[in-house]
């Protein structure tokens, strides 16, 4: 048994830890029958998110099954079982110079974690996010089977891409049992460009110098607010390259950037920095949500954000600059909280799928943490329906 | 040949077709229907009884909802380049071309997105974009002619998705008209959406989910660098040994290509690229920042003059490599100089399975007497067998499509995959089994329900026929006819 944690207040009836993909899938289908409510735990980082359940019957933890089944390092390819460990992964996978190039802001976040919530961190900018890396998988179903969809080679159309639907689908689907990656070869060399801003519109430009630009970035990620951010805009670029050619990245960068403070980071310290700069978000108090935007409103979106700021509460956002998504924290009480998400949702002209990560059940009862799922709504409820007749999964915690 | 008898499409439902997509969006002329009959798969081919041609998304859900009202089955059809028979016509179907919604609705280059209608071709995203110094990165061989929809029905992929990935990596979202006619707007081209990936599963169900109407897409920023080079060997194991150290050495090159001895042949004589004379050809391409290419380049020039290189030609200028690709892209094009027909297939193995893979289809071209050429996505273990027949031998067409199946057998028995990018269609859902159980397979039809539940979409491709338990029949039968009379249809 794991200790047992509670779903905003809710107490799971039960743990089980089941030790085989055949156990994972007798599990569903017993609780199916019984109309049970189950939710499916990795490492547990990410559990909170979601509705308040009415109860949870059963917890189902992947906790037994962790290992990494396979790594074809010449084929660049690894099948991994969902309870294993992000960490543990790449630990393994770089034994030959290789990784799973998907971060996480915890430590113990698991490979069926990462698919079901498709979480990513700012090297999505090179890399994707889970559902880009995915190209096999194993799922038990509720009606007790096991199937596979993909495959373990990089390329591959045929059939239906029943993996890739697990991405975001929050354990509400089918259970991951495994999934099999193409993996990246570990970079020869890295350095970090850190430029601080001390206007908005100072560092949009500089963005948009940079994004115009053919320097390849591996991260594009902006920064504003936060006790640990030492000006009021920072742009934080990693590049990834041959060891001779980065410096030059590096100076175009700087160039590029003009006027602003820059500091270039390496080694272990560069490390430190994105792991404080991926847990910035959850390592202080308050409510997390996330939100996207389309990528030439970044200036709004920072206005929007500093104008929170100004309203006294505590503030703080880390995004994927190029791509148009991130993270914001507010610290505050419960009304103010639930009124920043109602002003984001009604901004629909700059801010899409604001979705609350980390809540306390007390807003939580106050809105909908997924937001409206607009016209695909339907067909996603019809997609569950027909994996999760009973509709047993996730236990009514959204998103479908 | 096989055409419908009377079926569902009668001259009733040709005149409500008539007032949804007007005189101009009507096909039914026999002459005219020809041109529908099959796609880029010729040997697979059925007359529709009616194509109709919507020109926008409007009409694509009116067609939709009378289909749906009749039990009426369809075909979406983009340009008809598709290698798998995914849009070939189907008995009692309406074939829905998509050639009329062909517009760029937007050029976003400040948000680095593209948005178009489904019959825009892969290559017109790029012209579109070039002037600004982006382009769009899937580029299927096809790409002057096929459509935009019909990549996203297939996942095309192309020469360069080793390192670029595939149409599911570059599109943002679509909208869809489902079965019952019903406008459905996946991911809102804006970064995560909540929910399972509906898009994901939607691009590559090769037209049984739905009919795509508008498509957003990411667009790239060009290369600084772009650096192409061609290395001759006297076997292909030497060749796919200077693949295997190129990925060893954490390079991933933005194309990897093989040709074989065949293909060169047919390739010289048709659009002469000047190959230097070799059993097998290799090209890589790495694009990326000036100096982390010219680091890179010099490393894997190294490689292929270790690997046994008789001759490794560096393209010198833009020309040089435009040359060295069209050899490459024009290969299966240029087959009709070295037989009068061919079939191809394209398999995958996981990349170290080659050699072993090669090797059985080497037999196997022996034992079977029909020329077997070869053409591969090296990098990603993406086999293109050219099987070589000619169809008035009797008993070749069939005996092509036996070895093709052999071949598929093999890329199974290496763990890899009946299909790379041409989909499975029509052409290869009989082999289904080999690579699922009846379990994945039915999971898949459950999926297929859940969009379209009277499976009114493309019924017949991906899956295998007889239908497994579970799927719901079809509104349509198959009858084998004879050809006759086309008036008497309607």
């Amino acid at each position: 048994m794991v200790g047992i944690e509670s779903f905003d207040g809710v107490a799971p009836r039960q743990t089980i830890e089941p030790a085989s993909a055949e156990d994972v899938a007798a599990t569903l289908a017993a609780a199916s029958k019984e109309r049970a409510s189950v939710v499916l735990r990795g490492g547990g980082t990410k559990i909170g998110w979601g509705r308040t359940p009415a109860s949870v019957d059963i917890v189902v933890s992947t906790k037994r099954l962790s290992a990494v089944v396979a790594h074809e390092h010449a084929d660049l390819t690894a099948t991994v079982q969902a309870g294993a460990r992000l960490d543990e992964v790449n630990r393994v996978l770089a034994r030959h110079g290789q990784w799973l190039p998907v971060e996480s802001a915890f430590d113990e976040s698991t490979i069926g974690g990462a698919i079901a919530t498709n979480d990513s961190g700012p090297l999505r900018h090179r890399y994707g996010t889970p559902r880009d890396l995915l190209i096999g998988i194993r799922l038990a179903l509720t009606d007790g089977r096991l199937i596979k969809a993909g495959g373990n080679v990089v390329k591959n159309v045929a059939g239906y891409d029943v993996g890739r639907l697990m991405a975001g689908s929050h354990g509400s689907l089918a259970a991951i049992v495994s999934a099999t990656f193409k993996l990246m070869p570990l970079p020869a060399a890295t350095n970090t460009v850190i430029a601080t801003f001390g206007r908005a519109d100072d560092l949009v430009a500089a963005l948009a110098a940079i994004t115009s630009s053919q320097l390849e970035a591996s991260a594009i990620d902006v920064r504003a607010g936060g006790s640990a951010t030492a000006g009021p805009y920072v742009l934080v670029l990693k590049f990834e390259s041959t060891p001779g050619a980065l410096n030059a990245h590096v100076q175009k960068a700087r160039a590029l950037i003009g006027g602003a403070a820059t500091d270039i980071v390496s080694s272990q310290s560069e490390a430190d920095l994105w792991r404080a700069h991926l847990r910035a978000p959850w390592a202080s108090p308050g409510m997390v949500i996330r939100f996207a935007w389309l990528p030439a409103s970044l200036g709004t979106v920072l206005t929007f954000l500093g104008d929170l700021r100004g309203s006294a509460a505590d503030v703080e956002f880390i995004g994927r600059a190029a791509i148009g998504s991130g993270l914001v924290r507010v610290d505050a009480d419960t009304l103010v909280q639930r009124n920043i998400v109602e002003r984001l949702r009604s901004r629909t002209d700059v801010f899409r799928h604001v979705v609350v990560l980390r809540a306390d059940a007390r807003l939580k009862a106050q809105l909908d943490v997924w937001g409206p799922l607009g016209d695909a709504g339907a067909l996603g409820a019809s997609v569950k329906h027909a994996l999760d007749p009973n509709g047993i999964l996730n236990a009514g915690r959204g998103p479908v | 040949m096989t055409r419908s008898g009377a079926g569902p499409i009668g001259s009733a439902f040709v005149a409500d077709l008539r007032r949804i997509v007007g005189n101009e969006g009507m096909v039914t002329e026999p002459l005219e229907l020809l041109t529908y009959e099959c796609d880029g798969l010729p040997h697979l081919r059925h007359m529709p009884p009616a194509v109709c041609l919507p020109s926008s998304a409007e009409d694509v859900q009116e067609v939709v909802r009378l289909c749906n009202r009749h039990d009426v089955p369809f075909v979406a059809r983009g340009h008809g380049s598709g290698l798998s028979g995914g849009a070939m016509p189907i008995a009692g179907g309406l074939v829905i071309g998509l050639a009329r919604l062909n517009r760029v609705l937007d050029v976003d280059i400040p948000n680095r997105r593209v948005t178009v209608e489904p019959g825009v071709t892969n290559l017109e995203i790029t012209r579109q974009v070039a002037p600004y110094g982006f382009y769009y990165a899937p580029d299927p061989s096809s790409q002057q002619v096929c459509s935009i929809g019909g990549n996203v029905a297939e996942n095309s992929g192309g020469a360069h998705c080793l390192k670029y990935g595939f149409t599911v990596h570059h599109v943002l979202s679509v909208e869809v008209v489902l079965s019952n006619g019903d406008l459905v707007h996946l991911d809102g081209a804006i970064a995560d959406a909540p929910g399972p990936d509906l898009l994901g599963v939607l691009i590559g169900s090769e037209g049984t989910l739905g009919i795509v109407t508008k498509i957003t897409v990411r667009i790239l920023r060009k290369p600084e660098a772009v650096q192409t080079l061609l290395a001759a060997y006297d076997n292909i194991p030497s060749a796919g040994t200077a693949v295997s150290e190129i990925i060893s050495a954490g390079i991933i090159p933005a194309a990897v290509e093989i040709m074989d001895g065949v293909s060169l042949i047919a390739v010289e004589a048709a659009v002469h690229p000047n190959f230097p004379p070799a059993e097998a050809i290799l090209i890589v391409e790495l694009d990326g920042p000036v100096a982390e290419v010219r680091e890179q380049f010099a490393q894997v020039e190294a490689i292929c003059h270790r690997a046994g290189a008789t001759t490794v030609e560096v393209a010198q200028t833009e020309e040089h490599r435009a040359r060295i690709w069209k050899g490459r892209k024009g290969a299966f094009a240029s087959m009709g100089r070295v037989t009068p027909n061919y079939y191809v297939q394209d398999g995958v193995v996981p990349r170290t399975k080659l050699p072993e893979v090669l090797d059985r289809i080497r037999r196997l071209e022996k034992r079977c007497g029909l020329r077997i050429g070869n053409v591969f996505h090296a990098g990603d273990g993406n086999l293109h067998p050219l099987i070589c027949y000619d169809e008035k031998i009797p008993g070749q067409s069939e005996l092509a499509a036996e070895v093709g199946g052999e071949i598929l057998q093999y890329c199974i028995d290496a763990g890899g995959s009946l299909t790379g990018e041409h989909g499975i269609g029509a052409d290869k859902a009989e082999y289904m089994p080999k690579m699922f159980s009846a379990d994945d397979l039915d999971v898949m039809l459950t999926v297929r329900r859940a969009f379209d539940p009277k499976g009114l979409c493309n019924p017949g491709k991906v899956f295998p026929t007889p239908r497994l338990c579970g799927e719901v029949p079809g509104p349509y039968h198959v009858h084998p006819l004879e050809k006759a009379g086309l008036a008497e249809r309607f």
